[in-house]
Protein backbone atom coordinates (compact mmCIF):
# COMPACT_ATOMS: atom_id res chain seq x y z
CA UNK A 1 0.00 0.00 0.00
CA UNK A 2 3.07 2.09 0.99
CA UNK A 3 4.52 1.45 -2.36
CA UNK A 4 1.52 2.16 -4.63
CA UNK A 5 1.06 5.52 -2.17
CA UNK A 6 4.93 6.31 -3.08
CA UNK A 7 4.31 5.55 -7.17
CA UNK A 8 1.35 7.72 -7.35
CA UNK A 9 3.33 10.47 -6.14
CA UNK A 10 5.76 10.36 -8.57
CA UNK A 11 3.69 9.42 -11.44
CA UNK A 12 2.13 12.51 -10.39
CA UNK A 13 5.13 14.65 -10.52
CA UNK A 14 6.59 13.05 -13.59
CA UNK A 15 3.31 14.31 -15.31
CA UNK A 16 3.30 17.75 -13.95
CA UNK A 17 6.63 18.00 -15.61
CA UNK A 18 5.68 16.89 -18.90
CA UNK A 19 2.40 18.94 -18.57
CA UNK A 20 4.91 21.95 -17.61
CA UNK A 21 6.97 20.88 -20.74
CA UNK A 22 3.95 20.39 -23.14
CA UNK A 23 2.64 23.82 -22.28
CA UNK A 24 -0.88 22.40 -20.83
CA UNK A 25 -3.06 25.22 -19.75
CA UNK A 26 -2.09 25.91 -16.11
CA UNK A 27 -5.73 25.83 -15.00
CA UNK A 28 -6.34 22.36 -16.86
CA UNK A 29 -2.52 20.86 -15.01
CA UNK A 30 -4.62 18.87 -12.06
CA UNK A 31 -6.42 17.46 -14.11
CA UNK A 32 -4.56 16.43 -16.64
CA UNK A 33 -1.48 15.59 -13.12
CA UNK A 34 -4.67 13.04 -12.00
CA UNK A 35 -5.26 11.25 -15.46
CA UNK A 36 -1.76 10.27 -15.23
CA UNK A 37 -1.32 9.23 -11.99
CA UNK A 38 -4.29 7.28 -11.87
CA UNK A 39 -3.62 5.28 -15.28
CA UNK A 40 0.19 4.64 -13.91
CA UNK A 41 -1.67 3.03 -11.10
CA UNK A 42 -3.98 0.83 -13.08
CA UNK A 43 -0.94 -0.34 -15.00
CA UNK A 44 1.34 -1.32 -11.46
CA UNK A 45 -2.08 -3.42 -9.92
CA UNK A 46 -2.49 -4.91 -13.50
CA UNK A 47 0.41 -5.51 -14.01
CA UNK A 48 0.45 -7.09 -10.60
CA UNK A 49 -2.15 -8.93 -10.64
CA UNK A 50 -2.24 -10.27 -14.21
CA UNK A 51 1.74 -10.62 -14.08
CA UNK A 52 2.11 -9.26 -17.85
CA UNK A 53 3.22 -5.81 -18.12
CA UNK A 54 1.49 -5.80 -21.82
CA UNK A 55 -2.11 -5.99 -20.11
CA UNK A 56 -0.94 -3.37 -17.44
CA UNK A 57 -0.45 -0.73 -20.57
CA UNK A 58 -3.36 -1.96 -21.79
CA UNK A 59 -5.52 -1.02 -18.60
CA UNK A 60 -3.63 2.07 -17.77
CA UNK A 61 -4.43 3.37 -21.22
CA UNK A 62 -7.71 2.73 -20.84
CA UNK A 63 -8.10 4.45 -17.50
CA UNK A 64 -5.89 7.49 -19.28
CA UNK A 65 -8.24 7.49 -22.23
CA UNK A 66 -11.39 7.66 -19.54
CA UNK A 67 -10.19 10.29 -17.25
CA UNK A 68 -9.38 12.53 -20.02
CA UNK A 69 -12.68 12.09 -21.67
CA UNK A 70 -14.05 13.16 -18.35
CA UNK A 71 -11.88 16.03 -18.25
CA UNK A 72 -12.41 16.86 -21.85
CA UNK A 73 -16.65 16.85 -21.23
CA UNK A 74 -16.46 18.39 -18.29
CA UNK A 75 -14.21 21.86 -19.23
CA UNK A 76 -15.31 21.83 -23.02
CA UNK A 77 -11.78 21.02 -24.53
CA UNK A 78 -9.90 18.87 -26.73
CA UNK A 79 -8.73 15.65 -25.42
CA UNK A 80 -5.46 15.28 -26.47
CA UNK A 81 -4.91 18.26 -23.98
CA UNK A 82 -5.44 15.22 -20.98
CA UNK A 83 -4.30 12.58 -23.34
CA UNK A 84 -0.46 13.44 -23.94
CA UNK A 85 0.44 14.07 -20.87
CA UNK A 86 -0.64 11.11 -18.71
CA UNK A 87 0.02 8.98 -21.50
CA UNK A 88 3.99 9.42 -21.37
CA UNK A 89 4.21 8.15 -18.15
CA UNK A 90 3.16 4.39 -19.94
CA UNK A 91 5.69 4.56 -22.56
CA UNK A 92 8.19 1.66 -22.25
CA UNK A 93 11.29 4.12 -21.97
CA UNK A 94 12.87 1.72 -19.75
CA UNK A 95 12.27 -1.41 -21.89
CA UNK A 96 13.78 0.41 -24.80
CA UNK A 97 17.25 0.73 -22.71
CA UNK A 98 17.00 -2.56 -21.45
CA UNK A 99 16.11 -4.19 -25.37
CA UNK A 100 19.81 -2.31 -26.20
CA UNK A 101 21.52 -3.07 -23.01
CA UNK A 102 21.03 -6.53 -23.99
CA UNK A 103 22.23 -6.47 -27.37
CA UNK A 104 25.30 -4.77 -26.30
CA UNK A 105 25.98 -7.84 -24.25
CA UNK A 106 25.80 -9.84 -27.54
CA UNK A 107 22.39 -11.60 -25.48
CA UNK A 108 20.48 -12.49 -28.39
CA UNK A 109 17.73 -14.39 -26.85
CA UNK A 110 17.23 -11.84 -24.14
CA UNK A 111 17.24 -8.74 -26.57
CA UNK A 112 14.55 -10.08 -28.88
CA UNK A 113 12.32 -11.01 -25.67
CA UNK A 114 12.55 -7.50 -24.06
CA UNK A 115 11.80 -6.14 -27.25
CA UNK A 116 8.98 -8.03 -28.23
CA UNK A 117 7.76 -6.87 -24.65
CA UNK A 118 8.59 -3.42 -25.94
CA UNK A 119 6.60 -3.13 -29.21
CA UNK A 120 3.57 -5.46 -27.47
CA UNK A 121 3.54 -2.39 -24.46
CA UNK A 122 3.33 0.09 -27.21
CA UNK A 123 0.82 -2.03 -28.93
CA UNK A 124 -0.91 -2.15 -25.72
CA UNK A 125 -1.16 1.52 -25.53
CA UNK A 126 -2.44 1.86 -29.07
CA UNK A 127 -5.07 -0.63 -28.18
CA UNK A 128 -6.07 0.70 -25.05
CA UNK A 129 -6.73 3.96 -26.72
CA UNK A 130 -8.43 2.54 -29.16
CA UNK A 131 -11.15 0.04 -27.37
CA UNK A 132 -11.60 3.00 -24.85
CA UNK A 133 -12.31 5.46 -27.25
CA UNK A 134 -14.66 3.03 -28.87
CA UNK A 135 -16.70 1.94 -25.93
CA UNK A 136 -16.74 5.80 -24.88
CA UNK A 137 -18.16 6.82 -28.12
CA UNK A 138 -20.63 3.32 -28.51
CA UNK A 139 -21.95 4.76 -24.91
CA UNK A 140 -22.24 8.43 -25.74
CA UNK A 141 -24.26 7.42 -28.68
CA UNK A 142 -26.86 5.05 -26.83
CA UNK A 143 -27.01 7.73 -23.92
CA UNK A 144 -28.39 10.70 -26.52
CA UNK A 145 -30.48 8.30 -28.20
CA UNK A 146 -32.75 7.47 -25.42
CA UNK A 147 -32.45 11.50 -24.26
CA UNK A 148 -33.63 12.29 -27.89
CA UNK A 149 -36.11 9.48 -27.57
CA UNK A 150 -37.53 10.57 -24.39
CA UNK A 151 -37.80 13.74 -25.50
CA UNK A 152 -40.11 12.49 -28.55
CA UNK A 153 -42.48 10.64 -26.87
CA UNK B 1 -19.32 36.38 -52.46
CA UNK B 2 -16.33 37.67 -53.99
CA UNK B 3 -13.07 36.18 -54.77
CA UNK B 4 -10.97 38.43 -52.37
CA UNK B 5 -13.37 37.77 -49.56
CA UNK B 6 -13.00 34.13 -49.87
CA UNK B 7 -9.45 34.31 -50.18
CA UNK B 8 -9.71 36.16 -47.04
CA UNK B 9 -11.55 33.18 -45.46
CA UNK B 10 -9.47 30.90 -46.72
CA UNK B 11 -6.04 32.10 -45.71
CA UNK B 12 -7.48 32.41 -41.52
CA UNK B 13 -8.64 29.15 -41.88
CA UNK B 14 -5.50 27.81 -43.29
CA UNK B 15 -3.70 29.66 -40.43
CA UNK B 16 -5.55 28.67 -37.85
CA UNK B 17 -4.98 24.90 -39.18
CA UNK B 18 -1.01 25.71 -39.24
CA UNK B 19 -0.86 26.65 -35.82
CA UNK B 20 -2.58 23.71 -34.49
CA UNK B 21 -1.02 20.97 -36.53
CA UNK B 22 2.52 22.59 -35.83
CA UNK B 23 1.65 22.57 -32.18
CA UNK B 24 0.86 18.52 -32.05
CA UNK B 25 -2.80 18.41 -32.69
CA UNK B 26 -4.10 15.12 -34.17
CA UNK B 27 -5.14 15.78 -38.34
CA UNK B 28 -9.27 15.09 -37.73
CA UNK B 29 -9.24 18.19 -35.39
CA UNK B 30 -6.79 20.15 -38.17
CA UNK B 31 -9.59 19.26 -41.23
CA UNK B 32 -12.52 19.58 -38.83
CA UNK B 33 -11.51 23.37 -37.36
CA UNK B 34 -10.43 24.34 -41.29
CA UNK B 35 -14.18 22.68 -42.49
CA UNK B 36 -16.23 24.71 -39.93
CA UNK B 37 -14.54 28.58 -40.09
CA UNK B 38 -14.64 28.41 -44.42
CA UNK B 39 -18.65 27.25 -44.14
CA UNK B 40 -19.50 29.25 -41.29
CA UNK B 41 -18.80 32.21 -43.80
CA UNK B 42 -20.80 30.49 -46.61
CA UNK B 43 -18.28 28.41 -48.19
CA UNK B 44 -20.02 25.91 -49.50
CA UNK B 45 -17.64 23.47 -50.74
CA UNK B 46 -14.48 22.93 -48.57
CA UNK B 47 -12.28 19.97 -48.95
CA UNK B 48 -9.13 19.67 -46.92
CA UNK B 49 -6.59 17.29 -46.63
CA UNK B 50 -4.30 17.62 -43.66
CA UNK B 51 -1.01 16.05 -43.45
CA UNK B 52 2.06 16.34 -40.51
CA UNK B 53 3.88 18.14 -43.19
CA UNK B 54 1.37 20.08 -45.51
CA UNK B 55 -2.27 21.14 -45.73
CA UNK B 56 -4.43 21.35 -48.78
CA UNK B 57 -7.56 23.25 -48.89
CA UNK B 58 -9.55 23.94 -51.73
CA UNK B 59 -12.85 26.54 -51.98
CA UNK B 60 -15.36 26.41 -54.08
CA UNK B 61 -18.63 29.02 -54.30
CA UNK B 62 -21.95 28.17 -56.67
CA UNK B 63 -22.00 31.96 -57.51
CA UNK B 64 -17.67 32.76 -57.81
CA UNK B 65 -16.45 31.33 -61.21
CA UNK B 66 -12.99 30.29 -59.87
CA UNK B 67 -11.99 27.82 -57.25
CA UNK B 68 -9.60 29.27 -54.75
CA UNK B 69 -6.92 26.78 -53.48
CA UNK B 70 -4.06 26.82 -50.58
CA UNK B 71 -1.53 24.83 -50.00
CA UNK B 72 0.35 25.81 -46.69
CA UNK B 73 3.43 23.35 -45.88
CA UNK B 74 3.89 22.71 -42.41
CA UNK B 75 6.98 23.29 -40.54
CA UNK B 76 6.76 21.12 -37.13
CA UNK B 77 7.69 23.00 -33.88
CA UNK B 78 7.58 22.24 -30.22
CA UNK B 79 3.94 20.57 -28.61
CA UNK B 80 1.89 23.58 -27.29
CA UNK B 81 -0.86 22.20 -25.92
CA UNK B 82 -2.25 25.83 -24.96
CA UNK B 83 -1.92 26.52 -28.62
CA UNK B 84 -4.37 24.14 -29.73
CA UNK B 85 -7.01 24.13 -27.10
CA UNK B 86 -6.81 28.36 -27.69
CA UNK B 87 -7.56 27.92 -31.39
CA UNK B 88 -10.08 25.25 -30.55
CA UNK B 89 -11.80 28.15 -28.26
CA UNK B 90 -11.14 30.34 -31.33
CA UNK B 91 -13.12 28.16 -34.12
CA UNK B 92 -15.81 28.01 -31.89
CA UNK B 93 -16.12 31.41 -31.03
CA UNK B 94 -15.49 31.96 -34.98
CA UNK B 95 -18.16 30.11 -36.13
CA UNK B 96 -20.80 31.13 -33.56
CA UNK B 97 -20.30 35.05 -33.28
CA UNK B 98 -20.03 37.54 -36.44
CA UNK B 99 -16.80 38.32 -36.26
CA UNK B 100 -14.54 39.66 -38.87
CA UNK B 101 -11.70 38.23 -41.02
CA UNK B 102 -9.57 41.04 -39.28
CA UNK B 103 -10.53 40.58 -35.94
CA UNK B 104 -9.61 36.64 -36.07
CA UNK B 105 -6.30 37.43 -37.87
CA UNK B 106 -5.50 39.40 -34.77
CA UNK B 107 -6.73 36.70 -32.45
CA UNK B 108 -4.99 34.49 -34.11
CA UNK B 109 -1.57 36.69 -34.42
CA UNK B 110 -1.85 37.08 -30.70
CA UNK B 111 -1.96 33.26 -30.27
CA UNK B 112 0.59 32.68 -32.67
CA UNK B 113 3.06 34.60 -30.69
CA UNK B 114 2.07 33.74 -26.79
CA UNK B 115 5.28 32.12 -25.23
CA UNK B 116 6.05 29.21 -23.83
CA UNK B 117 6.37 29.11 -19.88
CA UNK B 118 9.60 30.41 -19.29
CA UNK B 119 13.08 28.65 -19.25
CA UNK B 120 13.94 27.96 -15.75
CA UNK B 121 10.45 26.12 -14.94
CA UNK B 122 10.49 24.21 -18.33
CA UNK B 123 14.33 22.84 -17.44
CA UNK B 124 13.21 22.15 -13.65
CA UNK B 125 10.52 19.78 -14.71
CA UNK B 126 12.56 18.29 -17.29
CA UNK B 127 14.66 17.16 -14.14
CA UNK B 128 11.54 16.65 -11.79
CA UNK B 129 10.58 14.03 -14.78
CA UNK B 130 13.48 12.64 -15.22
CA UNK B 131 14.32 12.08 -11.58
CA UNK B 132 10.84 10.62 -10.67
CA UNK B 133 11.23 8.23 -13.34
CA UNK B 134 14.52 7.20 -11.76
CA UNK B 135 13.15 6.23 -8.70
CA UNK B 136 10.11 4.73 -10.27
CA UNK B 137 12.20 2.10 -12.72
CA UNK B 138 13.85 1.50 -9.30
CA UNK B 139 16.64 4.11 -8.69
CA UNK B 140 17.52 4.80 -4.85
CA UNK B 141 17.85 8.45 -3.06
CA UNK B 142 21.16 8.79 -4.58
CA UNK B 143 20.29 7.67 -7.75
CA UNK B 144 17.62 10.33 -7.63
CA UNK B 145 19.95 13.03 -7.20
CA UNK B 146 22.27 12.14 -9.66
CA UNK B 147 19.70 12.20 -12.03
CA UNK B 148 18.20 15.70 -11.18
CA UNK B 149 21.63 16.90 -12.48
CA UNK B 150 21.51 14.69 -15.94
CA UNK B 151 18.38 15.43 -16.51
CA UNK B 152 18.53 19.31 -16.21
CA UNK B 153 21.58 19.18 -18.32
CA UNK B 154 19.56 17.32 -20.87
CA UNK B 155 16.95 19.16 -21.33
CA UNK B 156 19.12 22.88 -22.03
CA UNK B 157 21.67 20.69 -23.91
CA UNK B 158 18.03 19.31 -26.44
CA UNK B 159 17.00 23.27 -26.26
CA UNK B 160 20.17 24.11 -27.42
CA UNK B 161 20.03 21.69 -30.30
CA UNK B 162 17.08 22.94 -31.06
CA UNK B 163 18.23 26.37 -31.48
CA UNK B 164 20.34 25.31 -34.21
CA UNK B 165 18.08 23.54 -35.80
CA UNK B 166 19.89 20.01 -35.24
CA UNK B 167 17.23 17.43 -36.52
CA UNK B 168 15.01 14.99 -34.10
CA UNK B 169 16.92 12.35 -35.00
CA UNK B 170 20.80 13.78 -33.74
CA UNK B 171 19.13 15.40 -30.88
CA UNK B 172 17.73 12.56 -29.59
CA UNK B 173 21.07 10.46 -30.09
CA UNK B 174 23.26 13.65 -28.27
CA UNK B 175 20.82 14.01 -25.27
CA UNK B 176 20.94 9.97 -25.18
CA UNK B 177 24.41 10.03 -25.65
CA UNK B 178 25.02 12.36 -23.17
CA UNK B 179 22.83 11.30 -20.44
CA UNK B 180 24.89 8.04 -20.88
CA UNK B 181 28.45 9.20 -20.55
CA UNK B 182 27.21 10.99 -17.33
CA UNK B 183 25.50 8.39 -15.52
CA UNK B 184 28.44 6.06 -16.55
CA UNK B 185 30.74 8.45 -15.06
CA UNK B 186 28.77 8.79 -11.92
CA UNK B 187 28.17 5.89 -11.48
CA UNK B 188 32.00 4.87 -11.52
CA UNK B 189 33.06 7.61 -9.51
CA UNK B 190 29.91 7.51 -6.55
CA UNK B 191 29.77 4.43 -4.81
CA UNK B 192 26.17 2.78 -4.44
CA UNK B 193 24.49 4.51 -7.97
CA UNK B 194 24.58 2.53 -10.90
CA UNK B 195 23.76 3.85 -15.13
CA UNK B 196 20.60 1.46 -15.46
CA UNK B 197 17.99 3.93 -13.58
CA UNK B 198 19.39 7.11 -14.49
CA UNK B 199 19.56 6.35 -18.07
CA UNK B 200 15.91 5.19 -18.38
CA UNK B 201 14.79 8.13 -16.55
CA UNK B 202 16.85 10.36 -18.95
CA UNK B 203 15.19 8.64 -21.97
CA UNK B 204 11.77 8.84 -20.82
CA UNK B 205 11.82 12.79 -21.15
CA UNK B 206 12.84 12.10 -25.09
CA UNK B 207 10.13 9.42 -25.72
CA UNK B 208 7.85 9.66 -28.52
CA UNK B 209 5.21 9.77 -26.57
CA UNK B 210 2.99 12.64 -28.77
CA UNK B 211 3.87 10.83 -32.17
CA UNK B 212 2.38 7.43 -30.65
CA UNK B 213 -0.80 8.79 -29.41
CA UNK B 214 -1.18 11.02 -32.47
CA UNK B 215 -0.66 8.39 -34.48
CA UNK B 216 -3.86 6.21 -33.43
CA UNK B 217 -5.91 8.64 -33.54
CA UNK B 218 -5.16 9.30 -37.00
CA UNK B 219 -5.24 5.86 -37.76
CA UNK B 220 -9.16 5.79 -35.76
CA UNK B 221 -10.13 8.65 -37.84
CA UNK B 222 -8.95 7.25 -41.21
CA UNK B 223 -6.48 9.44 -41.69
CA UNK B 224 -3.75 6.36 -42.82
CA UNK B 225 -1.14 8.82 -44.58
CA UNK B 226 -0.30 10.74 -41.16
CA UNK B 227 -0.83 7.57 -38.97
CA UNK B 228 1.56 5.66 -41.07
CA UNK B 229 4.18 9.05 -40.80
CA UNK B 230 3.59 9.67 -37.29
CA UNK B 231 4.25 5.87 -36.56
CA UNK B 232 7.31 6.16 -38.20
CA UNK B 233 8.65 8.82 -36.57
CA UNK B 234 8.15 6.97 -33.02
CA UNK B 235 9.87 4.60 -34.53
CA UNK B 236 13.03 6.26 -35.48
CA UNK B 237 13.17 8.51 -32.26
CA UNK B 238 13.09 5.01 -30.18
CA UNK B 239 15.98 4.00 -32.02
CA UNK B 240 18.04 7.00 -32.35
CA UNK B 241 17.64 6.90 -28.22
CA UNK B 242 18.78 3.56 -27.74
CA UNK B 243 21.49 4.36 -30.31
CA UNK B 244 22.67 6.95 -28.84
CA UNK B 245 22.58 5.55 -24.94
CA UNK B 246 24.00 2.36 -26.92
CA UNK B 247 27.44 3.84 -28.59
CA UNK B 248 28.84 5.23 -25.02
CA UNK B 249 28.13 2.73 -23.45
CA UNK B 250 29.93 0.06 -26.02
CA UNK B 251 32.73 2.70 -25.87
CA UNK B 252 33.32 3.24 -22.51
CA UNK B 253 33.68 -0.50 -21.60
CA UNK B 254 35.65 -0.76 -24.70
CA UNK B 255 37.76 1.63 -23.49
CA UNK B 256 37.98 -0.19 -20.18
CA UNK B 257 35.70 1.66 -18.17
CA UNK B 258 33.12 -0.42 -15.68
CA UNK B 259 31.98 -3.89 -17.44
CA UNK B 260 28.56 -4.44 -19.05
Amino acid sequence: MMHLFTQFLLALFATLGFAVIFRVPARHIPACVVAGALGWITYLISDYSMGSPVMGCFFGACMVGLCSWIAARLFKEAMTIFVIPGILCLVPGAKIFYTMEALLKNDIENMAQIGVQTLMMAGAIAMGLLVIGAIIKVFWALIHKTVTIKDKF
Amino acid sequence: MDKKKQKGILMLAVRAGNIMMKSGAEIYRVEDTIERICKSCGIEHVDVFATPTGIFVSTDNEESTNTVTNIKRVRSSETDLTKISRVNQFSRSFTTTDMTVEEGMEILDDIENSKPYPFWIRALSAAMVTACFSVIFGGNAMEFCVTVIVGLMCYIISRFLEKYEINFFIRGFCCCAFAAFCSLLAASSISGVSYAPVISGCIMLFVPGIPITNSIRDFLSGNMLSGVARLTEACIISVSLAAGAGVVIKLWYMLGGIAL
